[in-house]
């Protein structure tokens, strides 16, 4: 075996409390090991010269880099390794960083720390094997879950692109919550028309294929051959696409929730949602007097929902600002924890409105208590500490998101993750806000988290931006960490079998041993920790690279 | 419960019958001339022995990787070879499909290396020995069912000497319909009764290194366990007990080390593989040559894991081995 | 440092999921939090990976503590593998009751946006360990 240990310094921040020189010097009297160099910085040009050149010079067939944590730099010291002609399997990256050297102060200490850990890196590197990145054919098309505003915007990127669309929606119509939106921020633009719009330039494309009050009742595959089974009114259908887009929205919150408010009890307490819908129908006396609540379902501990749902604040406002302009002498009383009048133009918004005379009241309303003369409001003023009670016409609750109704099941048929609140988590808030931790499904809309419409659309589009870069390659690398069975030691018991999630494994009835369907592996390993025998290995995390692992950690020197 | 009342000489005659069809198998034991044994008999049955009060090994060692469809087995043996048949059939290691289970109420044993002299051959004669003295292996002393109420049917015996057959499933009625007579209810109170709650079994490392001191690594007691039942052990290579080379290796990197090493590793990994199958019969310190206490440990411990899911091994053939299921709402109690 | 100092100072073997908790260990260090420097990490991509084989190899070898940490149940990346990784867990710390060392196994959940939380916990453990260890 032929080993090159480098070790960076990371300018000063590895070398400031680690002794690198120390390190490279013990490392280099080990048997098997051929180079051991420290360098400032190894992922810079000149350090990844150095390494090529010393791969190529010793014949390495081991590269053990300690530096910062293997989620960053892995696919360029990977393509190193490629470009050396090495497989870039035969890497292993210590994390000497984020694991030591900014863990600890002392140096003695961190250096006996980085010494364990690239030790663990270089017994555990012994076993590794060259593995295949298996290329895979990607399938030039994308199902996009939702036929709301942001699913119809990606649907109509990708296909503009050339790529199949199947767009899936659960209702009769498509066009989600905009469809029933009179006048959408910012432009006052009826939401029915900007929907018929783009059904319409959907529609036009030949190769979009809509499916309305559809739903999933199956999903398998991996990245670029993703297969879903649908129930549409036509029956069972079958389908296959490249990627996902999943925009399956929101759901408004549930007034009822609060019994305190009311809701659904009294005509005279209505939502914003409401409002918009049959606002012009209200009968008003000639001076009505009404009340507007924020925060109705958003940054409510009590009820599980702790985040801002961003879009009620104008919502709230237009409702004031409605009355105002049809109601002159309207009293309106807006009762507020914070504006956060978000959106562009937002904040001039909420100026114009407080000039128009729309009263606001920092407050915490405890109870709605309708009663036949009126609805009496019953709070605490949080500005100047007072208890009040007060009367109005009508109450319009400025109700927040909640996550989408179905967006457990969803999650659960695609595998992948939601966050506390209930609506899809993305692989990284800033680097990766689209794409989901599987490769090939992405999120758009407020299914994320809550959007305004103008959002959804760019969130959608960008989505689909990013779905159609993997998709137009036509190939995937698929990660070569999937499980193996040795059938010489598989005592066929079918304990791997049952317990493996992704029903990757399967027994042969008459060589009564299992295999792995390579394609359907998630390359979690369970089956290996459930096999007594660990007939079964997970490539990659095999039972005597941890082991030795384990083994360098203690070794007692 | 309905079961049959089965005179003498029924049983013999009932196995004959069975063993008329030259496809079916009888494995049951075998009076010999020093001691009684596991038999498989074919084509009929001679020196029938319903219970056996010698223990040298548990017969579901012989069943491992019955897969021959067509074939008939019929296993009139113990409880605790009834219960590791089951566990072997979860473990997909014997075709259920050609195999009836009958479980026998047993009395005890005493181990095969022990003196047989003067020992009564009849259950209820045994059960008065055994109370007499402290002959019977600590297995038993403490085991968790002694009555035949495993597998497809049991074989009991009440109080006034008489024994019963009683079918549990379809398999065990078609045997049950060999023998003559009509199914009839069956007494309230039985001689072997439901065996009483064991101490919780607690001990410490230091105590674990005395008693495995004397271990050899000959790893008897793996190959005698009816539930171990992997064809290449872990234990079988130089992963986790580096042999040669890799063995000195081994104590260079890590200084002076006892032998045969990693004895507690390999008696520990085996505890943890087993535990939720083990039926704590005892074969493993049967087999053990340096009298090692495992049964305690073995059975001590797999009790206790056992409880953590209320699962008892070899109870019922629809339980499904817990660590290849969970619940979601379960076991907050082992987070930190 | 002293030899015998060194001694007294528990030597911990994590196990720590490539999507929670070893996130979580990234991110902490990023943060320049400090936790103990005898906590060791391997990585692993799902808990359920742990054989309970490889914490009994890590005791037997002379680690004072064993952590296996996983994402929250129900947040696993591959959807299930915590639950399985609980059982097992449950059932080897129950056996390391038996031989009473409970104190050296642990198991955590810790998702990856919780660095406090993993710093905290490993500080914990680290701590009661030492404590025990500077007791006998």
């Amino acid at each position: 075996m032929r080993t090159g240990i480098f070790i960076c310094h990371c300018g000063h921040n590895i070398k400031h409390t680690v002794d690198v020189k120390r390190l490279c010097e013990y490392f280099s009297t080990f048997p098997g090991v051929v180079v051991s160099k420290d360098y400032p910085f190894v992922c810079s040009e000149p350090g990844q010269d150095m390494i090529q050149e010393s791969i190529k010079k010793q014949g390495l067939d081991r590269v053990i880099i300690a530096s910062c944590t293997p989620s960053l730099h892995s696919e360029l010291f990977k393509d190193l390794l490629k470009k050396s002609d090495i497989n870039p399997f035969l890497l292993r990256r210590v994390s000497i960083r984020e694991h030591c050297s900014w863990v600890g102060d002392d140096i003695e200490i961190n250096t006996e720390k980085a010494r364990r850990l690239i030790l663990a890196g270089l017994y555990s590197a012994a076993h590794y094997i060259p593995l295949e990145e298996k290329v895979v054919e990607v399938q030039k098309s994308a199902l996009v879950i939702g036929g709301g505003v942001s699913g119809l915007s990606a649907a109509l990127f990708l296909s503009r692109m050339g790529m199949q669309v199947y767009l899936i929606e659960k209702e009769d119509e498509l066009g989600g919550h905009v469809r029933t939106l009179k006048n959408v921020w910012p432009a006052g633009r009826d939401g029915k028309i900007i929907i018929e719009e783009m059904i319409k330039d959907l529609k036009g494309q030949n190769n979009v294929e809509i499916f309305t009050s559809t739903t999933i009742t199956d999903f398998e595959g991996f990245f670029g051959n993703y297969e879903a089974t649908l129930n549409t009114p036509a029956g069972e259908k079958k389908l296959t696409a490249g990627g996902v887009i999943i925009a399956i929205g929101f759901s408004p919150f549930d007034a009822r929730t609060k019994p305190e408010l009311h809701y659904g009890e009294d005509e005279r307490i209505i939502t914003t949602l409401d409002f918009e819908k049959n606002g012009d129908r209200l009968k008003l006396p000639e001076k009505p007097r009404v009340a507007i609540l924020h925060c109705v379902g958003s940054r409510d501990e009590q009820i599980g929902k702790p985040y801002c749902s961003r879009i009620c604040c104008v919502n709230a406002l237009r409702v004031a600002d409605a009355i105002k302009t049809r109601y002159r002498d309207a009293y309106v009383e807006s009762f507020y924890m914070d504006v956060r009048a978000h959106p562009r133009g937002g904040e001039e918004f909420f100026e114009d409105t407080q000039e128009k005379g729309v009263l606001f009241t920092r407050a915490n309303v405890a109870e709605i208590i309708p009663a036949p003369g009126g609805i009496t409001i019953r709070g605490e003023d949080t500005l100047f500490g007072e208890v009040f009670e007060r009367e109005f016409d009508l109450v319009v609750l400025s109700i927040g998101m909640s996550p989408p109704e179905d967006s457990k099941l969803i999650a659960s048929l695609l595998k992948i993750t939601l966050d506390k609140d209930k609506f899809f988590l993305e692989a990284h808030i800033k680097l990766r806000p689209f794409d989901t931790a599987v490769k090939g499904i992405f999120i758009a809309g407020s299914c994320s988290g809550p959007k305004d419409v103008e959002e959804s659309i760019n969130h959608g589009r960008a989505s689909a931006v990013k779905l159609f870069g993997f998709l137009n390659l036509g190939y995937a690398y698929v990660d070569p960490f999937i499980s193996y069975v040795d059938p010489k030691r598989c005592s066929g018991c079918r304990m791997c079998e049952q317990a493996c999630v992704a029903k990757a494994i399967k027994y042969d009835e008459i060589k009564r041993v299992v295999h792995v369907e390579e394609a359907a592996c998630m390359g979690c390993g369970l089956c290996n920790a459930t096999c007594p025998s660990s007939a079964i290995g997970l490539k990659g995390y095999m039972d005597s690279m941890i082991d030795d692992e384990i083994s360098a950690f203690l070794e007692a020197i | 419960m309905k079961g049959k009342k089965i005179r003498n000489g029924d049983i013999e005659n009932a196995l004959n019958k069975f063993l008329k069809d030259e496809h079916h198998l009888v494995l049951g034991f075998k009076k010999g001339t020093d001691g009684i044994h596991h038999q498989v008999f074919k084509g009929g049955v001679d020196n029938y022995s319903l219970i056996n009060h010698v223990f040298g090994t548990n017969g579901a060692l012989y069943l491992r990787r019955i897969f021959s469809k067509g074939i008939e087995v019929l296993l009139m043996m113990r409880p605790c070879e009834i219960r590791a048949y089951v566990e072997l059939h979860k473990l997909t290691q014997i075709e259920r499909e050609d195999i009836i289970a009958i479980s026998i109420d047993c009395p005890g044993t005493v181990s095969s290396k022990e003196s047989k002299n003067n020992m009564p051959a009849e259950i209820d004669q045994l059960k008065g020995y055994f109370s007499s003295n402290n002959s019977m292996r600590w297995a038993c002393s403490v085991c968790r069912e002694k009555r035949g109420v495993v597998g497809d049917g049991g074989i009991r015996f009440d109080k006034t000497g008489n024994l019963w057959i009683i079918p549990y499933t379809e398999k065990g009625e078609r045997i049950i319909s060999i023998i003559e007579g009509e199914l009839e209810e069956i007494p309230h109170e039985m001689l072997i009764d439901r065996s009483k709650e064991t101490e919780k079994f607690q001990v410490d490392m230091e105590t674990f290194n005395k008693d495995f001191e004397k271990c050899i690594m000959c790893m008897n007691c793996r190959d005698m366990c009816p539930v171990c039942y992997c064809l290449d052990c872990v234990f079988n290579g130089d992963e986790y007990l580096p042999k040669g080379d890799a063995l000195l290796n081994k104590v260079f990197r890590t200084g002076s080390t006892t032998m045969p090493r990693g004895k507690d590793l390999f008696h520990l990994i085996r505890m943890y593989h087993v535990s939720q199958t083990c039926v704590g019969c005892g074969a493993c310190e049967e087999a053990c040559p340096q009298g090692i206490p495992l049964t305690k440990y073995f059975k001590g411990v797999s009790e206790r894991l056992q409880g953590l899911f209320s699962y008892m091994s070899g109870r019922s053939f629809d339980e499904p081995i817990p660590y290849i299921t969970f619940l979601e709402d379960e076991l907050k109690e082992a987070e930190d | 440092m002293a030899e015998d100092e060194k001694n007294k100072n528990p030597e911990i073997v994590g196990f720590a999921c490539s999507y929670c908790t070893f996130k979580a260990s990234e991110m902490a260090g990023s943060l320049r939090m400090k936790y103990p420097e005898g906590v060791k990490l391997i990585q692993v991509p799902c808990s359920s990976r742990v054989d309970p084989a490889f914490v009994i190899k890590a005791i037997v070898e002379g680690a004072d503590g064993v952590f296996v940490a996983g994402c929250h149940p129900g947040d696993c990346h591959f959807i299930k593998g915590n639950y399985y990784t609980r059982r097992k867990i449950a059932a080897l710390k129950e056996m390391f009751n038996i031989f009473s060392m409970k104190e050296k196994l642990r198991l955590f959940w810790v998702s990856a946006a919780e660095a406090r939380r993993f710093v905290e916990k490993v500080t914990d453990m680290y701590n009661d360990i030492k404590e025990k260890k500077n007791e006998g």
